[in-house]
């Protein structure tokens, strides 16, 4: 990590500090009420009074992208840790695991290949209900396999490394070699990987609320106010542009910051 | 690591192009007016021509069966219009017209009437239609295995029918019907062959058989039903631009439920008509050549919502009056219906000559509101500012069927959410498909609901708050959702739909609506809004003046 920060880096770190401030403390951002209506002030375009517009019930987008930004952050975030959590007990089961337990939590995690990353999600809804908690839990569940799949090899190319035979030679004990050993090892890429899916998580997260799964109106949540301002297109399309670039610069700073974390990190290996 | 970054890429640019995909089909059409209100303007000189296919694209819900004797709701009047016919119509002067029956007389105490039915048509199956097909055809609206609502409701009087000849039929009443013709008119109680109906319901929801200008052909679920021209038809309505078989060849009735879509795909000449244009696409259609309106406010109840009266809170009528007297209406109409919706202070359509309006009844007074609360007990505010009483918060379920509430009547739904909760009431929004939302009703999960009700002639009074009608038809559903019990209203809405005395009869439907208004069980909202919007390639479209359904029988193709 010691080369300097290239322009890249630093526009995506300062995206997602602003979008960290507007998720904690929003009230920083815009002192208006997210939900508060005034339909004589509905369908306004972006002018100094309101910089995204209005939507169909007089509500201010930019208040709505703002606050917006928390729920769109903690789904990223939480989904992507039930995801990883999940995927380091399959992954790690399957990595130190006999023949046996390897090959069958391999062959489950094949099959949930099998089926879209979104469609699991979907299925998984179609069975809870739908909800922001659902959807959140839903994403995580959806992304397990990819993570697990990876852990796995990592654990499997690590447990052969000589420091683990050298671990084993000097007699430590099996939960130590696992704690202390291999897991520090195969932990730091998922780290990067994280970094990545917190992106694809927000993603994830929007389609499902665009669809109606999700957050439920009226609240700020990007791809809720994507499928209203969907209706309105022809007519008020800051309804849709605004949360829709704010979901671009989301997932897109979170996957530029993964891809130079992964780039750097190899340099680091090498 | 290669293989997730994939995916998020592939996701990113999936949304992206979704988004550019929509604008394209959006914007870029540059046509202009001629919304002309409620029939097409003939643009060309060149007569009616014969041929063509139409490509009609509902929003509604598509219906789990295209016999409108099954359940009976307003998606499957809107196809089945093109495919059965009724005994008897309506003319736009609102006066009853013959059909498949040519005249009628009643008997001098009410209970009997007497119907001459035509004697030269066939059911597009081959089978005649005579009396015994009348007759078949109410048995399976009472039949409890069809599980009808709203045909059964309107056949509710009729005791036993007779075949005097032929081509003669009595309906024997139990009780005097002053709506009977109405109810009769209506596409919910059309007559469908003996034959078809003998096959299992399954079957003959697939494909019923009727008399009408059109034949199912094909119904592949989820995506359209296609109809065919029936050469032989002979019995269009008295009030019909022309006889003999219809003009085009063709109907493809496709299913758009997404609105912008119906209307990007309107404008890019992929279909030729839709229903449930929205207001901002009205109002913008309005600027467009080569597209057109049709108005058709539809008959029967205005919008409204219900506040089910049955449960706490709304068991309480200071409650109730607390959440109208809180809800702000007005404004959220004049900007979300771009002009195209009028306030109602009414629970009947405006078409309806015998609706009582009564704006005293629906002034917003928040510190009335606040008052009434707290006389009734809900003085308390929990940290959220919603109200509580005995620890229980002030909070109102209202299931939202997203295939009936237009975007700008959920956008509504939200606002009147955010202004009652001004006086402290919490109202939990819940959108859901038809079937989710009849499943909540059914269970009774809800505390306010907005649902239509469409019926020829002011009798709809009796359907929607009669205490009779909290008792489920047997689909299942229950049109009095506001729960009202009164059995003054009852007496009222009974005698009215007895007396034949025109005067008196106007009279009782008053009383009842006063009644059931002053009593806040009902918070209107406007008329049901019924626009069309169609290629002005489509000639001589015209809705049907008994529940506004359009009729593709008089249409012709001028491409």
């Amino acid at each position: 990590m010691k080369s300097k920060l290239r322009p890249g880096e630093i526009v995506a770190i300062a995206t997602l500090a602003l979008l960290a401030v507007a998720a904690i403390a929003p009230g920083l951002l815009s002192t208006l009420d997210p939900l508060g209506i005034d339909p004589g002030q509905a369908f306004r375009p972006p002018s100094a009074g309101h910089w995204f517009g209005t939507d169909e019930s007089g509500r201010d987008i930019y208040t709505r992208v703002i606050h917006g930004a928390r729920a769109s952050l903690i789904i990223g975030v939480v989904a992507t840790v039930i995801g990883i959590g999940l995927a380091l007990l399959l992954g790690v089961a399957a990595g130190i695991g006999g023949r046996g337990t390897d090959f069958a939590l391999t062959r489950v995690s094949e099959v949930l290949f099998a089926l879209p990353g979104l469609l699991l999600a979907l299925v998984f809804i179609a069975i809870a209900g739908p909800g922001i908690a659902t959807s959140t839990i839903a994403v995580g569940l959806a992304t397990a396999p990819g993570y697990a799949r990876i852990i796995r090899s990592q654990v499997r190319a690590i447990r052969g490394a000589p420091y683990v035979e050298a671990a084993i030679v000097l007699g430590r004990a099996p939960g130590h070699r696992l704690t202390r050993t291999i897991l520090p090892n195969a932990i730091a890429p998922v780290f990067v990987l994280a970094t990545l899916g917190v992106g694809q998580a927000i993603v994830w997260a929007s389609s499902l609320s665009y669809l109606g799964l999700g957050a439920v109106p009226p609240a700020a949540e990007w791809g809720a106010m994507l499928a209203a301002g969907r209706t309105y297109i022809g007519t008020a399309w800051w309804m849709t542009v605004f949360p829709g670039i704010a979901i671009v610069l989301a997932a897109g700073a979170a996957t530029a910051l993964g891809r130079s974390l992964q780039n750097r990190t190899r340099q680091v290996n090498r | 690591m290669t293989l997730s970054t994939t995916k998020l890429r592939s996701s990113t640019l999936s949304a992206l192009a979704l988004g550019a995909g929509i604008a394209l089909m959006t914007a870029g059409c540059s046509a202009q007016t001629s919304g002309d209100g409620t029939s097409s303007a003939p643009t060309s000189d060149a007569g009616p021509v014969a041929g063509g296919t139409l490509v009609y694209a509902s929003g509604d819900a598509e219906p789990t069966c295209l016999d409108p004797h099954v359940g009976g709701n307003y998606p499957q009047a809107l196809i089945s219009t093109q495919y059965l016919e009724s005994l008897v119509s309506k003319n736009t002067a609102g006066e009853i017209i013959p059909w498949l029956a040519t005249t009628w007389t009643e008997d001098a105490d009410g209970l009997g009437w007497e119907f001459a039915l035509r004697d030269d048509v066939t059911f597009t199956d081959g089978t005649p239609f005579d009396a015994a097909a009348v007759a078949a055809n109410i048995a399976h609206l009472k039949d409890p295995n069809t599980a009808s609502s709203t045909g059964y409701l309107a056949v509710g009087k009729v005791k036993e029918v007779v075949a005097v000849d032929d081509h003669t039929v009595r309906l024997e009443l139990s009780t005097p019907d002053s709506a009977l013709l109405d109810s009769l008119s209506q596409p919910w109680v059309a007559i469908e062959s003996p034959t078809a109906l003998k096959r299992s319901q399954e079957e003959n929801c697939a494909s019923p058989v009727g008399t009408g200008p059109f034949i199912v052909d094909t119904w592949v679920k989820q995506d359209k039903v296609a109809l065919v021209q029936n050469k032989d038809y002979n019995s269009p309505p008295a009030d019909a631009g022309h006889t003999g078989a219809a003009l085009i060849d063709r109907i493809e009735w496709r299913f758009i439920p997404d609105s912008a879509s119906r209307y990007a795909a309107l404008q890019a000449g992929q279909v030729d008509v839709i229903d449930n244009a929205q207001p901002d696409t009205i109002a913008a259609a309005a600027d467009k050549n080569g597209i057109a309106e049709l108005n058709a406010p539809r008959p029967g109840a205005a919008n409204r919502i219900e506040l089910n009266s049955s449960k706490a809170p709304f068991d309480d009528v200071k409650v109730r009056e607390a959440f109208i007297r809180a809800a702000i209406v007005n404004d959220g109409i004049n900007s979300l219906f771009f002009g195209t919706a009028e306030r109602s202070y009414s629970l009947l359509s405006s078409v309806e000559a015998l609706g009582l309006s009564t704006p005293e009844y629906f002034d917003t007074d928040l510190a009335q509101a606040n008052n009434l609360l707290d006389a009734a007990g809900w003085a308390e505010h929990d940290a959220d500012g919603y109200r509580v009483k005995g620890g229980e918060r002030l909070s109102l379920t209202f299931p939202v069927s997203t295939n009936q509430s237009i975007p700008a009547e959920q956008s509504l739904f939200q606002q009147i959410q955010a202004t009652v909760k001004a006086a402290g009431f919490e109202v939990v929004l819940e959108p859901m498909d038809l079937s989710s939302w009849y499943g909540a009703l059914a269970a009774h999960e809800y505390n306010l609901v907005s649902a239509p009700y469409t019926k020829v002639g002011p009798d709809v009074l009796r359907i929607l708050y009669h205490s009779a009608s909290i008792t489920p038809a047997p689909s299942g559903y229950f049109a009095n959702l506001a729960q009202v019990n009164d059995p003054e209203v009852d007496a009222l809405l009974d005698e009215a739909s007895q007396v034949t005395d025109p005067a008196k009869r106007a009279e009782l439907y008053e009383n009842a609506q006063r009644l059931v208004l002053s009593q806040f069980y009902v918070l209107p909202l406007y008329d049901q809004q019924n626009h069309y919007l169609h290629s002005t390639a489509v000639q001589g479209l015209r809705a049907m003046p008994t529940v506004s359904t359009p009729t593709f029988y008089d249409v012709w193709l001028d491409r």
